[in-house]
């Protein structure tokens, strides 16, 4: 397409004003202002851009991509780059192709213009020391190779191990081994740093063409990983003159200046139409502050190839509507892409009411993905939904009945703050809160500190207590009342245990992996995790029986060993400072660096943590799991409420209060022409389901009938936990190793064994269960329970129907179902038996098991 | 017994059964060229040796010392005994299956890292060491998601569960991990965990009619009908919100359902789990106990479609035998283990299932070589050792050899992830698979120590 005018998709004699544009000479022809046109994009752009603006190409084979995007009525911006006519005000400085590819020539300055449809737009070239080699590097001219053809990946030679002996780091974040590896052979040791295999190494100074490294990535001899390179390829000459060079790591006279420090994607959010086009632009930063393109020599992976597909040269299409991510490794960095293809827009996009910050941040983005929200959600469905996620307590009838029929237009904000002043939100939070600060019993322990600790929990809720004061008190306990000890003391935890969960907690990040060796996808090293496993290595304690608890307190002597240096390691936060020699409070100074306010990730995690409660999903999820490959579904939205939960003292109670406050949250489950298939932008409220703990509950209290809590015949039952547990105990206030529970089990409780997501999924024994396990129909059937007393009380069948309803689903039946449930109760031989079928069918519904 | 008389051995028992199902679908209306092609398929199985169509794991809970099992030594007070393969010995505590060991295979030099309770079983049924990051998949699970449903039943059962006392629950030693929840074990809860001191005396032969699946059988007040009643109820109760809402899990639960329901009317499903099928002279065979009965029940099921069934007839610790190893090895332990695995293997031969079934015996390590002050052994990860039979293992002969204690390996260092290719290959598994995790690690499905890929033992298939 290169020098070939491109027609406008308009005719010129479609009505249009015809308007002449003079482009370096060139007269051309094209129409404005048409109205006729059906889509915004056959309408054409209403202005054009070409990005880099300023290109500047340093050295021998210097290229830049460039990119024509127009802005269409619609508010879309797409790629023309490839429909343009792109023209070169000076050949002999550079040239481009049609793709737009600009490859400098000789030194000096030129101008390319891109002209579509009538418009044009321009950027500057510079070209210098084009007759200058770049100097040699090998962790950018080897290792780019390397990450590009998929060499080091995590699934090849970049696993821990490697593969087939041969060892590579993951996406060359350690160019140094790399070279080792290659070099001299050898592979990764996992606990010591000596080399324990022969080494083989993959280049061969002799014969060069022999060597291992290119004859397996060309197959001339037998390799899993498949061809991945072709004989005499660019690629292949590269390393080919590296070796006949002799492989050096790098020029004498490399400086610093031109390492590469970081690498951003463009755009960073991009929006598809469905078989549309975007060209990515992927520039790398220099220590010196300067720019370079590396479009080209980049991996580019989708991880929803059926909503986006890439090209390794970063060319994509909108394959199905949704949205993904792009990750792009260049070698050493990572940096990753929202992409969304999106259907047509909407002619009247709703002007929507922004009920807070939240608001303002998801409906920007749903506005661009042209995906129009569900509307409020009714009153019902919102007492409902803020009953459970408040107080995990489904509403009493009289609550329902009063809620609707109340018309203070504030309503909504008042059940929120009677709701938060409530007892039962103590008891839930206090419940949620102990599952992920894993409050827990062992058989090794009093129980005393067991209890203890649960009491702390409560009293974090009951208190309100700020959230950096909980990190405080749980990550330096000391002394000898300390209730977070507890936590300490369940099991035998290992310092790096302590370190890598306290880091999920608060940080929400899994460092875990590093613990036996670098982090495969991320920048987390073995030596950081150690640094942070020391803070907790000085960490001992005096059990002290009487008193049910352990004096815990820091020998700084105590100091952590490095697994494969075998070295003693200083307590090192994640940014790479140390803690001063022989401070007596590592872990005081470790809470104050991580709540500190310019620690990126504590009140992130939190706000991100928090989140999940209420929409089921982080906006980085998994919750603790925040990482470049990873990233938020809303980045600015996180920011926000991360900086607002900082500006409130890390108030937890404000931020709930902020979440159920937004427009996002109080949204119904209405699907649309356009939100039907979303599930990452909150465009209405999806079902999440109860846990067990709240779904055993909400059965008993449907029911009537109070679920028995036995420790009885507990192997190991300690002194001082009631064998029954009282009358009325619920669920949510047990500690699951002091009381077993089958239900609880199936339905996946959590152990508190280790942090984890709960695992909320359908399984083969709670179906069997339904049908004929000991919860529901025992408990549905029993004399005196809710429904013996509606059949014995004289309510109409429409009565108890209703009051069901209301009990278990929080809103009356349509009069399409009460109808059908009357006549069905009626027609059946016994009324009694019907109503306890009725019931069963309630409890074992979709909708009683979800909050809607 | 050598390789040619065992595989000879292995054609005419193939050929005869061959005969007689073939002879049986005759009836049916087979043709000559469908009965060839049968054969043929029949024959290619055998010759890939990959013949196991599910299998039953003995778990003995606790760790059992392997010199007082199956590698005896000086060190223990029980004597080596001869058995049916000239040259292999065995401790006199195991007489029966002494004479049965021409079926049977000993490994005598597996390795593992987890010296404690939990850890351990999880390293033993994972082939991973716990990790706070990743739940892995255990074994059972693994061969549930790989073979997949036969007939009503489910893949994987688990026959009493391990419940827990320690800081660690067993739980997730035997579940599907990181993997869907459809491939854990359905689970027959202990009706002895709570409540009844009997727990502790696996012997006892009061134990058996309780061994059952809870939710199998309506409750009594609930007939059929009425839980047809119910369903009708349930359409128009769930039907708006089902309208709105097309949730995979909603989905996944509808299946459960109708898999549950079936399995509660259908008398096949129920007829597996019910041991009361069984007459008294094959119960008692098994032995009047809980170890004997829940090796039935396995049979049973297994029989009836399961793919994977772990039989965990033992208390925690069972076999932990810190304080006086060998009063509990010869008391109790032993004699009940010995009786139900010999009279497994023949109950197996007979119905014409030992080719099809695998069977494995093992716990979470080996224990000490040298006694304790207390005339126990205490734990043991350095070399312990586990028997594999059936489902095309070859028998009578023995992998490796540990030192002259039984302390360390002397030679062929096997690893969990080793013993879980050889299960997968004789089960006709890919057994060099790897799984993503949800982090989107790939981890192998047989993983030896250090995360590298294990190799099924060749001498053995």
């Amino acid at each position: 397409m290169h020098g070939r005018f491109q027609a406008p998709r308009l005719s010129p004699l479609a009505g249009g004003i015809l308007l002449g544009v003079m482009v370096h000479g060139t007269l051309l022809l094209s129409p404005v202002g048409t109205t006729q046109a059906g889509t915004p994009e056959e309408a054409g752009p209403k202005s054009l851009r070409l990005v880099p603006e300023d290109v500047a190409l340093v050295g021998r084979g210097a290229a830049q991509q460039v990119v024509l995007l127009g802005e269409f009525a619609d508010g879309m911006e797409r790629d023309l780059t490839r429909q343009s006519q792109l023209l070169m005000s000076s050949s002999g400085v550079a040239t481009v192709d049609a793709s737009g590819r600009v490859h400098g020539v000789a030194d000096g300055r030129c101008v390319i213009t891109a002209t579509y449809a009538g418009l044009s737009a321009i950027s500057e070239i510079a070209v210098s020391c084009s007759d200058k080699e770049r100097p040699f590097r090998f962790s950018r001219d080897i290792c780019t190779i390397l990450t590009k053809r998929g060499c080091n990946s995590t699934d090849c030679h970049g696993s821990v191990p490697g593969k087939g002996g041969f060892k590579l780091s993951s996406n060359a974040l350690h160019p140094r081994d790399d070279f080792e590896w290659i070099v001299q052979g050898g592979t990764y040791e996992v606990l010591t740093e000596e080399v324990t295999e022969p080494r083989m190494p993959r280049v061969d100074l002799e014969q060069p063409q022999k060597s291992l490294l290119l004859l397996k990535a060309t197959l001339q001899v037998d390799h899993d990983g498949g061809e991945l390179l072709e004989v005499d390829s660019a690629d292949y000459r590269t390393i080919l003159r590296w070796i006949q060079n002799g492989t050096p790591y790098e020029d004498a006279g490399v400086t610093k200046d031109t390492e590469i420090d970081h690498i951003e994607v463009y755009p960073p959010m991009a929006v598809l139409d469905r078989q549309g086009h975007r060209q990515m632009l992927v520039s790398a930063f220099f220590s010196d502050g300067s720019r370079g393109d590396l479009t080209g020599e980049v991996a580019y992976e989708t991880t929803t190839p059926n909503v986006v597909e890439v090209t390794q040269e970063g060319w994509m299409e909108g394959v199905g509507f949704g949205e993904t991510v792009v990750v792009v490794r260049a070698a050493g960095h990572v940096a990753t892409a929202r992409v969304a293809v999106v259907a047509p827009s909407l002619d009247n996009y709703p002007d929507l009411k922004l009920s807070n910050l939240i608001d303002e941040h998801v409906f920007a983005k749903l506005k661009k993905l042209h995906i129009k929200p569900a509307g409020l959600c009714t009153d019902v469905d919102f007492l409902r939904r803020l009953c459970l996620d408040l107080t995990g307590t489904l509403p009493p009838p009289a609550r329902v009945r009063q809620f609707l029929t109340n018309d203070d237009a504030r309503k909504r904000e008042t059940l929120t703050e009677a709701l938060l002043a409530s007892p039962e939100f103590i008891d839930y939070w206090t419940f949620r809160f102990s599952d992920l600060f894993r409050v827990d019993y062992n058989a090794r322990q009093n129980v005393k500190s067991t209890q203890m600790y649960q009491e702390w929990v409560r009293d974090c809720v009951a208190t309100n207590k700020p959230y950096d004061q909980i990190a405080l008190e749980r990550i330096a306990a000391q002394g000898n009342a300390a209730p977070t000890q507890n936590y300490y003391f369940m099991g035998n935890r290992t310092p790096q245990e302590i370190a890598a969960e306290q880091a999920r907690v608060f940080l929400g990040v899994r460092l875990d992996c590093a613990q036996c060796h670098d982090h495969p996808y991320e920048t987390w090293s073995q030596d950081q995790f150690w640094g942070l496993t020391a803070f907790f290595s000085t960490i001992t304690s005096m059990p002290n029986e009487t008193m049910g608890s352990a004096l815990i307190l820091d020998d700084i002597h105590r100091q952590a060993v490095h697994p494969r240096t075998k070295k003693k390691v200083q307590p090192t936060y994640l940014d790479g400072q140390a803690l001063a020699a022989n401070d007596e409070d590592p872990r005081g100074r470790l809470v104050a660096w991580i709540t500190s306010e310019e620690n990126p990730f504590f009140a992130r995690a939190a706000v991100n943590r928090m989140w999940s409660y209420f929409f089921g999903r982080g906006i980085v999820d998994p919750v603790d799991d925040f990482r470049t490959t990873n990233p938020p579904t809303h980045p600015k939205l996180l920011d926000a409420l991360a900086a607002d939960f900082r500006d409130h003292e890390y108030d937890l109670k404000h931020l709930i209060r902020r979440i159920v406050s937004s427009r996002t949250y109080q949204l119904s489950g209405q699907v649309n022409a356009t939100n039907g298939d979303d599930h990452l932008n909150y465009s209405r409220s999806l079902p999440r389901p109860l846990d067990a703990e709240i779904l055993l509950d909400a059965i008993s209290q449907v029911t009537g009938v109070d679920e028995r809590f036995s420790a009885v015949g507990h192997p190991l039952a300690p002194r001082g936990v009631e064998a029954a547990a009282p009358p009325g105990t619920r669920a949510i206030d047990l500690v699951p190793q002091l009381y077993p529970s089958s239900f609880l089990e199936m339905y996946g409780r959590h152990g508190r064994a280790t942090v984890k997501d709960r695992q909320n999924q359908p399984s083969l024994a709670q179906a069997l269960h339904m049908y004929a396990g000991s919860t529901y129909m025992p408990k549905i059937s029993t004399e005196d329970g809710r429904v013996d007393g509606l059949l014995t009380g004289g309510a109409s069948d429409r009565e108890i129907i209703e009051e069901l309803y209301l009990r278990a689903l929080s809103r009356l039946p349509t009069s399409e179902e009460a109808t059908q449930l009357e006549t069905m109760i009626q027609q059946h031989e016994s009324r009694r038996q019907a109503v306890e079928m009725f019931t069963w069918a309630l409890l074992t519904s979709r909708e009683f098991a979800y909050n809607r | 017994m050598n390789e040619t008389s065992c595989s000879q051995c292995l054609e005419a028992s193939a050929s005869r059964r061959d005969f007689l199902s073939v002879g049986s679908l005759g009836l049916l209306g087979i043709s000559l060229g469908q009965y060839l092609g049968l054969r043929s398929a029949l024959g290619a199985a055998r010759g890939s040796r990959a013949t196991a169509q599910a299998c039953i794991l003995l778990w003995l809970e606790g760790g059992p010392p392997q010199t007082d099992t199956w590698d005896p030594k000086p060190n223990s007070s029980f004597k080596a005994i001869s058995t049916n393969v000239p040259g292999i010995q065995i401790s006199e505590l195991f007489p029966k299956v002494a004479q049965r060991l021409d079926k049977v295979a000993l490994i005598r030099s597996v390795e593992t890292r987890e010296g404690n309770h939990p850890q351990g079983t999880y390293e033993s049924m994972t082939g991973h060491r716990p990790s706070a990051v990743t739940q892995f998949p255990s074994l059972g699970s693994i061969v549930a998601k790989e073979k997949g449903r036969r007939n009503q039943l489910p893949a994987y059962v688990m026959i009493n569960k391990a419940y827990a006392v320690e800081p660690f629950s067993y739980d997730p030693a035997f579940s599907s991990g990181f993997l869907d929840a459809r491939y854990s074990p359905l689970v027959l809860e202990d009706p002895h965990v709570y409540g009844n001191s009997k727990a502790d005396r696996p012997h006892e032969v009061a134990d058996w009619a309780n061994l059952r699946m809870p939710d199998l059988s309506l409750p009594k007040s609930v007939t059929p009908e009425m839980i047809a009643d119910g369903q009708s109820f349930l359409s128009i109760v769930d039907q708006q919100f089902r309208r709105r809402e097309k949730l995979a899990e909603f989905s996944k639960m509808d299946t459960f359902r109708k898999q549950a329901l079936s399995m509660i009317l259908s008398g096949e499903v129920k007829r597996a789990f019910d041991l009361s099928q069984e007459s008294e002279r094959v119960k008692k065979a098994y032995g009047a106990n809980r170890v004997g009965q829940s090796v039935l029940l396995a049979r049973r099921l297994v029989e009836g479609g399961c793919r994977f069934v772990t039989a965990a007839p033992y208390k925690t610790g069972q076999w932990d035998t810190h304080g006086k190893n060998d009063t509990m090895m010869k008391n109790t332990l032993a004699p009940s283990a010995d009786q139900a695995i010999s009279v497994l293997l023949d109950d197996l031969s007979q119905r014409g299932l030992l080719d099809t079934t695998l069977v494995v015996v093992m716990g979470e390590f080996g224990r000490t070589p040298d006694m304790n002050p207390f005339g126990g052994r205490d734990h043991w990860p350095h070399c312990w050792s586990l028997v594999m039979a059936g489902g095309g293992i070859r028998g009578g002969r023995v992998i490796g050899t540990s030192d002259e204690k039984a302390a360390y390996v002397a030679d062929r260092r096997v690893s969990i992830g080793d013993v879980f290719a050889t299960i997968y290959k004789a089960l006709g598994i890919d057994w060099s698979k790897t799984y993503e995790t949800p982090s989107g690690r790939p981890v192998y499905i047989a993983n030896a120590l250090d995360d590298k890929l294990g190799s099924p033992i060749e001498e053995l298939l």
